[in-house]
């Protein structure tokens, strides 16, 4: 039986104690999934896995809170689960998590820069191991999955679930590059290079709040502090100042936090690299505390906590 | 200008009352002369200190800011200044991917007694700050630079491998 | 809001480096400032009084005083705002002394600096609301740490005045280092005839819990409802039954421990009572000596002693208590002089401390009163006393005067011609410090009448010759060098913090100041208080003191406490954390920082977690406020708006509209 087979079979036996089980269908055509949500055995046969199934559901776990609930996660995603176990915001007893073995995800943002043309509404998608090819408007495009796997793959160390009562698939290897190119190219531009960088990248931001509302650790949903008036942390101008101190204040909330999901980045309508600043963030974390977000139960985040005698952290003398 | 022209910077301090802030004020008390640069925000503890107050400062134009709370162990509310030099590390770490010269932030410790520490501490930080010369702002100040800016944009100046 | 203004000029201390009327001036260009004015002391009665009239005049609701630091007069103006009719929290102060005036030199960058922390506390004040304290009732009941005479006193004046008292003692009798003084200065009388009574009343007053071989576990809560846990360390006797009668003393066959109440000079057995005037007079056996706790046998005392109240089993006891204040009179410890190489480092018996001289002379000591040198029991003929042994010192992180050294050093003095008619003393001293009631007539008398010989100058070695000693050093006044045969060098030895002080600092939260000593609220104005309200310092652990002031000091905290206690209810700090409920997601995380357990988690209507402060446990650090990401937990008074309102006074936004 495939994954997928095993994957619904585990479902149905499950699917009479739950609300709903959240997994992903095929979107609005065939290169594109959306998620979906598993009311019956119905539902169930629309559920598609695989590398299109780019989501990060756990994003809906905090909004279901109270009810009993079925996730379907890839291994990253499942650091999102443990994640928000650890912080109390979603309870273990209302979860059933169905957990992948995941080979990776694509990049609809790579895929788009590839295709000769923007291709509008996709005809046909051939999945193979290596390749993807992809028919629009009568013209078919082989892609090489390599050339457009998400960036967070390349470097993925957590491909299976790491929580999971029900585990699908065979388990897959770590990767064994553990950082990306561009973003070590990026942090070794000069200061002023970086604020430059930022400067014009945040005018671009139309402040959609996109990458906010993607984030599964971004729990605050109407209560945000950027769009409240007490406290009165953000101003409405949409100024590269303002725009950069919303990044700012999600990267801050997101430190000892994030899992690295990307789902900022992927939500970004105006292609905002955010990820530079977050897998920068958790390089810190990482360092100091030598602690990654989500990958074990029980963790406390590090800013939840302190050490009386911090070896992480060397005191600048004067 | 360069930076000898400059007499004073923007340098924002937030300092916990009961150890730090003493301290300036002894440092007062004793007539220890210091720069002028420095403005103090008085907070009851360092773990009051939300580092976003800092990042605040620094979009709104801040040149330097310095925060100083009770030593490790001596924190009046126990544990405060545990988590502040936890969150403040971080950010003192985070600050150089967003281009803010993280040699404009520091934290430090000075107790109440300590007035003559704090006046080293003021001098040095605020010596400091007047090498590194003003902080670029992050909002372009005239039409001139917003123009360019929007040009940028549009170009995609960007970074090689995120376009 | 309607702001009134105020700017100090502290006589010249702020306008002799700030323009005030001109700070003035430009205060009243800001937002919501109504009226605005300069005044020459704010803080006097025609000051308040002008603040309180503006109020009235022009219906004021918030006041800025720019003036001194808050730690200095922020109570006293918010006081005179209440007398005004506002709430006392719509008042801010600009520290334009501390922090301007006195610390730089140029009139205009100062000038400049002023307005904008006028600016600042203008902000602030407009987001400032009024805050209602909360009332709680107190514990009456007050726990005073440390036994010495500070602490008797404490005890004593808070029992009498109607308090109950735990006292509790780390050694095995209340006394302290009083209770090891030969006589006392300047009036030469006896000391345990002084300290005795008073110890006695300790015992026997009937508000006083008396536990020795005592030591603070840990401390919970908070003013006027403190939660201590005392750990009563095993003393192998039971002392509810011990009667103090001294046969086990006699009994015991293991003498070699040296004994610490006399300074080691001698030895005393492993169960003992240390001195004859002990309160308890109980007996303890030492665990570190005792044959039968080390190595299994003997036993004796158990055999001998009358009411069978010797118990090897016994274990450490926790006891909780809960009090409504705290006086801490943990005392001193004296200087380790074998810092110093020039003193031999403990090569020759007879350089002695001024504690074990204490013991030579004291007719209860081990050589029953006769001064005798420890090397051969001979009667020292010279004697040299050298002053400053880890006082004044850099080089040994000593830099503080210890005050008290002047005047033992005479009074041991004086006492040693009295002893030993025959004798020479000789006094090396830096300075004579001997402010006091008849103190400097005190020494002079050591000096004039009972001719010691004082020579101003350090002692640079000391080494043996024959059975003496030769002490070399310097006569600043004569200019030259000079040598004395010693038989006998008695070293005056400072006082340095407590051993332990700082981690009972750490329970108490209160601080140590560089040397490890107390430090009080204010130097002047508040020098029993500490920055933690209900804990109160007696004594030499603020800093060095003699008997008078640290009896005064005693007295005083006692006094403090009578008049905290004396409230049927206090009124809790209103600036406390607040809970936004609707905002309020329910994580816990600031459950989880909270370092007071103020913070408890319930239900809303719904039966959704909230999150809720308890404001009388709530001491308003404000970590929670950090903690939470949607900023639903608000420390009142230091608000995420009103820290940012700061922020933005200062930092005003560099922005070029571009509304296009």
């Amino acid at each position: 039986m495939s994954p997928l087979d095993d994957l619904k079979t585990a479902i149905k036996s499950r699917l009479g104690e739950l609300d709903c089980v959240i997994g992903w269908e095929q979107g609005y055509d065939q290169l594109h999934a959306t998620p979906l949500f598993i009311r019956s055995e119905a539902d169930l046969d629309r559920l598609v896995i695989g590398p299109l199934a780019v989501h990060n559901l756990a994003t809906y776990l905090p909004g279901l809170r109270g009810k009993k609930v079925g996730i379907i996660v890839k291994g990253c995603d499942s650091r999102s689960v443990i994640q928000l176990l650890n912080e109390n915001l979603i309870t273990r007893d209302d979860l059933v998590v169905f957990g992948l073995c995941c080979s990776g995800v694509v990049s609809h943002r790579k895929i788009r820069a590839a295709l000769p043309v923007d291709p509008g509404f996709v005809e046909a998608v051939d999945l193979s191991t290596d390749t993807l090819s992809i028919t629009a408007s009568g013209q078919t495009t082989i892609l090489h999955m390599a050339d457009i796997a998400a960036d967070k793959c390349q470097i993925c160390q957590y491909p299976n679930a790491l929580i999971a009562d029900v585990l699908v698939g065979s388990p897959q290897e770590s990767k064994v590059l553990t950082t990306l190119a561009c973003q070590e190219e990026f942090e070794a531009k000069s200061e002023a290079e970086k604020f430059a960088f930022w400067q014009e990248t945040m005018s671009r931001c139309i402040r959609c709040y996109a990458c906010r509302n993607a984030c599964p650790m971004c729990v605050c949903r109407d209560f945000c502090i950027s769009t409240s008036r007490d406290p009165l942390w953000l101003g409405q101008e949409n100024t590269p100042g303002e725009n950069m101190m919303f990044q700012l204040i999600h990267v801050s909330h997101l430190t000892g936090r994030c899992t690295e999901c990307g789902e900022c980045e992927r939500a970004c309508p105006v292609d905002i690299p955010l990820l530079l600043l977050r897998r920068y963030m958790n390089k810190q974390v990482q360092d100091v505390f030598e602690h990654r977000a989500g990958t074990a139960l029980e963790q406390t985040p590090p800013l939840l906590t302190f050490k009386v005698e911090e070896e992480g952290i060397k005191e600048r003398g004067w | 200008m360069s930076p000898q022209n400059i007499r004073e910077l923007r340098i924002v301090g937030f300092l916990c009352n009961w150890c730090s802030y003493g301290g300036a004020d002894t440092a007062g008390v004793g007539r220890f002369v210091q720069p002028t640069d420095l403005r103090i925000i008085r907070v009851p503890c360092s773990g009051r200190i939300d580092p976003l107050f800092i990042v605040r400062a620094f979009m709104n134009g801040a040149d330097g800011v310095l925060v100083s709370g009770c030593h490790p162990r001596d924190c009046h509310y126990a544990e405060g200044n545990f988590y502040a030099r936890r969150r403040l590390e971080m950010l003192k770490r985070f600050l150089p991917i967003t281009g803010i010269d993280n040699r404009r932030f520091e934290y430090t410790w000075v107790s109440a007694s300590e007035g003559q520490r704090w006046q080293h501490v003021v001098t040095e930080f605020t010596r400091g700050i007047h090498t590194l010369g003003p902080a670029p702002s992050f909002n372009p100040v005239s039409e001139t630079e917003w123009n360019k800016l929007a040009v940028q944009a549009s170009e995609g100046q960007g970074c090689p491998c995120h376009g | 809001m309607r702001i009134g203004v105020f700017i100090c000029h502290c006589g010249s201390n702020i306008a002799g480096t700030v323009d005030c009327p001109k700070v003035a001036a430009k205060a009243l260009t800001y937002p919501d400032v109504v009226f605005s004015t300069d005044t020459m002391y704010a803080c006097s009665e025609p000051g308040q009084d002008g603040i309180i009239a503006a109020v009235k005049e022009q219906q004021l609701d918030g006041v800025v005083v720019a003036s001194c630091t808050p730690r200095m007069h922020e109570q006293t103006f918010r006081r005179a705002v209440e007398r005004a009719g506002l709430n006392r929290y719509m008042f801010e102060m600009a520290n334009i002394r501390e922090h301007v005036s006195w610390i730089g030199k140029i009139m205009e960058d100062n000038t400049i600096k002023a307005q904008e922390l006028v600016r600042m506390a203008v902000e602030k004040l407009r987001r400032n609301r009024p805050l209602i304290p909360k009332r709680f009732e107190t514990v009456k009941r007050v726990l005073v740490i440390g036994g010495g005479v500070a602490g008797i006193q404490a005890a004593l004046d808070c029992a009498d005045g109607g308090q109950e008292v735990v006292l509790i003692e780390r050694e095995q009798s209340i006394g302290g280092k009083m209770a090891k003084l030969d006589k006392t200065f300047p009036t030469v009388d006896c000391s345990s005839c002084v300290l005795g009574p008073k110890m006695v009343d300790i015992a026997q007053h009937p508000k006083i819990t008396l536990y020795a071989c005592a030591e603070v576990e840990s401390v919970g809560g908070y003013v006027g409802n403190f939660h201590i846990t005392i750990r009563r360390k095993a003393t192998y006797v039971d002392w509810n039954v011990c009667n103090g009668c001294g046969l086990c003393l006699e009994k015991c066959p293991s003498h070699k421990h040296p004994d610490p109440f006399n300074e080691n000079l001698c030895t005393a057995p492993s169960i003992n009572i240390p001195f004859p005037q002990a309160i308890p007079k109980k007996a303890a056996i030492n665990p570190q000596s005792c044959l039968k706790l080390t190595q299994g046998k003997c036993g004796i005392c158990a055999t001998v002693c009358p009411l069978k109240c010797i118990d090897y089993e016994q274990k450490d006891e926790l006891v909780d208590v809960d009090v409504g204040a705290v006086i801490v009179a943990t005392g001193y410890d004296l200087f380790d002089w074998h810092k110093y190489p020039q003193y031999g480092q403990g090569r020759y018996p007879d350089i002695i401390t001024s504690m074990q001289y204490e013991r030579l002379l004291s007719a209860s000591g081990p050589t029953g009163g006769q001064i005798k040198r420890p090397s051969d029991g001979k009667e020292p003929k010279n004697i040299v006393f050298i002053q400053c042994v880890g006082s004044r010192d850099r080089s040994v992180d000593r830099p503080y005067c210890s005050g008290f050294c002047c005047m033992y050093t005479a009074k041991q003095a004086i006492l040693t011609k009295d002893h030993l008619p025959d004798s020479q003393s000789f006094v090396f001293y830096m300075d004579i410090r001997s402010p006091g009631k008849l103190y400097d007539e005190f020494t002079r008398r050591a000096m004039e009448e009972y001719g010691a010989h004082y020579v101003r100058g350090r002692v640079s070695m000391i080494y043996p010759q024959d059975d003496k000693l030769l002490v070399r050093g310097a006569d600043t006044l004569a200019g030259t060098q000079v040598e004395v045969q010693a038989d006998l060098v008695v070293l005056a030895v400072g006082a340095e913090a407590a051993a332990g002080a700082a981690q009972l600092g750490e329970k108490l939260r209160v601080c140590p100041d560089q040397y490890g000593f107390f430090v009080e609220s204010h130097p002047k104005l508040k020098p029993v208080e500490t920055n933690t309200a209900g804990v109160y310092l007696a004594g030499a652990c603020q800093g060095p003191k003699d008997i008078p002031a640290s009896v005064s000091q005693g007295s005083a905290a006692a006094a403090k406490v009578l008049g905290l206690l004396s409230k049927k209810e206090l009124e809790s700090d209103p600036a406390v954390a607040r809970v936004n409920q609707p905002r309020c997601v329910g994580c816990g995380k600031c459950i989880q920082t909270c370092p007071f357990g103020a913070i408890k988690e319930v239900a809303d209507r719904f039966g959704n977690p909230k999150a809720e402060v308890i404001d009388t446990v709530c001491q308003g650090c404000g970590i929670c406020t950090v903690t939470c990401p949607q900023g639903a937990i608000q420390l009142e008074h230091f608000t995420d708006n009103q820290i940012l309102a700061e922020v933005q006074a200062l930092c005003p936004p560099k922005i070029f509209a571009n509304y296009e």
